[in-house]
């Protein structure tokens, strides 16, 4: 382990955890065929058996093993929630920090879209939409890129706008900088710092989202490994069977909590101006 | 504050909500399955031609077979008037149930945003102040951890102790605050705090942040050189100026609220706004759907519109040219 890294863990423990966390998040997700024990749709145990040494987290109401329905589910939400936040932020970003950048009518135009998806409240346009499309994880991602690109360019743009208005970007201006110029090498790298925090912090979010929908019924098919769906399955158990609710929901609270130590760090990281001390 | 900009403001408050309105109304109609075959449908049996012929009826009725674009004309206009048109489900006007469930709804939001600040913003401040020392950790940490527990986890597991432990049951029939403010409380609270628990997360976050890039601005450095106090400091020229986002924050979350109590209010069986939103959706209640979803946008931009003054009275900076 060389210095840096040694300094960099000192000044962000809780950072570290999270990154720590995350990693085995990923890793759980990536090896989810070699670390569940069964599979994830595999209803062939006998239901509600408590947690015993051969059903560590115990069997659904079907007879399911829940331990590898939460390993398959980590590979479900992180997917979900990486590709949707891909699109999203991306696409709201470059949408905010451009039309930020010109202004005039078309950053008016735009924004007065913006305003009116949201205006609606993001579980209700989320669960509107998904009674649209119909169940199914390709419609969840879509739906959740519909949620989160509006509020990716509202906050890009806001960060664009004073960017716009520094001394810097005058003064590339003055030498002849083109726009296309100004806007990739002076604005867009001032508002990384804003875009990896959107993106790690948004990632939860999608997986949030997408558990809401489940757990409204309304998300994956059901019998999909979603931790949602099953933590609805578990509320409806909780009082013959609470580890049917408990470890889906621990699990997703473990990761989002994850993602968020992470997010966090990551924004004092790369936000010079939050270093040091007091004063 | 120029009176343009209140003007420019406002003026684009009705485009919003028409617009909002008009999304919902889209989305709505792409729904596979209309409510003519759900309720021709829900008595079971095989399909035949007399349901079909049943369909075209019910259809009729409702004029449902409408272009889209009579459909939505016809409603707004209705709307202006204030008429909502019929729930499908419950067979009564939309208005009466909506003047039943929102007062529930707000009063929950309302009791969720104040015991959430209360707790939230102090919390703020000390993390702040008390940069990278064990007490911005554990807050730090606390906060996370709220932030990290979806409301139908926290919830049901509140829920789920309060009824094991506790003996506390949820409430068979709402009573209202008029009626007796203490049964009344009584039912929200718990709710309130599920909720709060959630919401105060960001809040303490972003009081952190904020005040601790304001705290390190000239003019705070200045105030220290002049030898006042750490606590004057802190209170008097840096929380002002860090509570900035901070306001507009807890206004967008005002609206996000609204959606987060569709969950809260299924869990903990408030008969809100929410638990009737939700089963309006999942039974194509078109007209009941349109209606709530209306009055929650109208809501979430009044707060917006409120928050956008707020913000422009407070930053010069922002206001328009």
């Amino acid at each position: 382990m060389g210095p840096g890294l040694a300094r960099l863990l000192a000044s962000q423990p809780l950072g570290a955890a999270g990154a720590a966390i995350v990693f085995l998040l990923v890793a759980t997700a990536v090896l989810a065929p070699w670390l569940a024990p069964h599979g994830a749709k595999e209803a062939a145990f006998a239901p509600y058996q408590p947690p015993t040494r051969e059903f560590l987290f115990g069997t659904d109401h079907l007879g399911r093993d829940i331990l590898s329905r939460v390993i398959w589910g980590a590979r479900l939400s992180l997917y979900v929630g990486l590709v949707s936040v891909m699109f999203g932020i991306t696409l709201g970003g470059i949408w905010g920090v451009v039309t930020a950048y010109f202004g005039g009518a078309a950053d008016t135009a735009s924004q007065r879209v913006v305003d009116v998806v949201m205006a609606l409240p993001p579980i209700i346009l989320a669960l509107t939409l998904m009674a649209a499309l119909g169940q199914s994880i390709d419609n969840v991602i879509l739906a959740l890129t519909i949620l989160l690109t509006p509020t990716a360019s509202r906050t890009l743009r806001s960060q664009a706008l004073s960017i716009r208005e520094s001394p810097f970007v005058e003064a590339a201006r003055a030498v002849g900088c083109p726009h296309w110029r100004v806007i990739a090498l002076h604005v867009l790298p001032n508002t990384l710092a804003t875009y990896i925090v959107l993106v790690t912090v948004n990632i939860a979010y999608a997986i949030v989202v997408e558990a809401s929908l489940s757990f409204l019924g309304l998300g994956a098919p059901p019998d999909e490994p979603s931790w949602g769906a099953m933590l609805t399955a578990g509320t409806q158990a909780i009082e013959q069977a609470p580890w049917m609710f408990l470890f889906p929901g621990l699990a997703i609270s473990l990761t989002v909590f994850g993602l968020n130590l992470l997010g966090d760090a990551i924004r004092d990281v790369t936000d010079p101006r939050l270093r040091g001390g007091l004063g | 504050m120029s009176s343009r900009y209140i003007a420019r403001r406002l003026l684009m408050f009705v485009p919003t909500l028409l617009g909002a309105s008009i999304l919902i109304f889209v989305i709505l109609r792409l729904v596979p399955g209309d409510i003519a075959e759900i309720l021709v449908y829900q008595s079971g049996g095989e399909r035949s031609s007399i349901q079909e012929t049943q369909i075209t009826q019910i259809r009729q009725e409702l004029g449902l077979d409408r272009p889209v674009v009579v459909q939505y004309l016809d409603w707004a206009a209705a709307a202006m008037r204030g008429d909502f048109g019929q729930s499908y489900l419950q067979r009564r006007p939309v208005t009466e149930i909506l003047k039943e469930r929102v007062p529930r709804s707000l009063e929950l939001a309302l009791l969720t945003i104040v015991i959430a600040m209360l707790w939230a913003v102090p919390l703020g401040v000390i993390s702040a102040v008390r940069q990278n020392t064990w007490a911005d950790y554990l807050v730090r940490v606390l906060s996370i951890s709220g932030l990290s527990m979806p409301i139908f986890f926290t919830g049901v597991l509140m829920l789920y102790l309060l009824v094991r432990f506790f003996g506390w049951m949820p409430p068979l029939e709402f009573v209202s605050f008029t009626a007796s403010p203490v049964e009344n409380l009584k039912q929200l609270i718990w709710p309130a705090l599920a909720q709060a628990f959630y919401i105060s997360a960001p809040i303490t976050r972003l009081t952190r942040s904020q005040l601790l890039e304001v705290i390190r601005q000239d003019y705070v450095r200045t105030a220290r050189a002049k030898g006042l106090g750490e606590q004057r400091v802190v209170y008097r020229h840096a929380l002002g100026n860090s509570l900035l986002p901070v306001v507009t924050f807890v206004g967008w979350w005002g609206g996000r609220l609204l959606g987060g109590i569709v969950i809260v209010e299924i869990i903990f069986s408030v008969p809100g706004m929410g638990s009737a939103l939700a089963t309006a959706v999942s039974q194509r209640d078109y007209p009941a759907v349109q209606a709530m979803v209306f009055v929650m946008a109208l809501v979430f931009l009044g707060i917006n519109l409120v928050v956008d003054f707020l913000y422009a009275w407070l930053d010069p900076r922002i206001r328009y040219a």
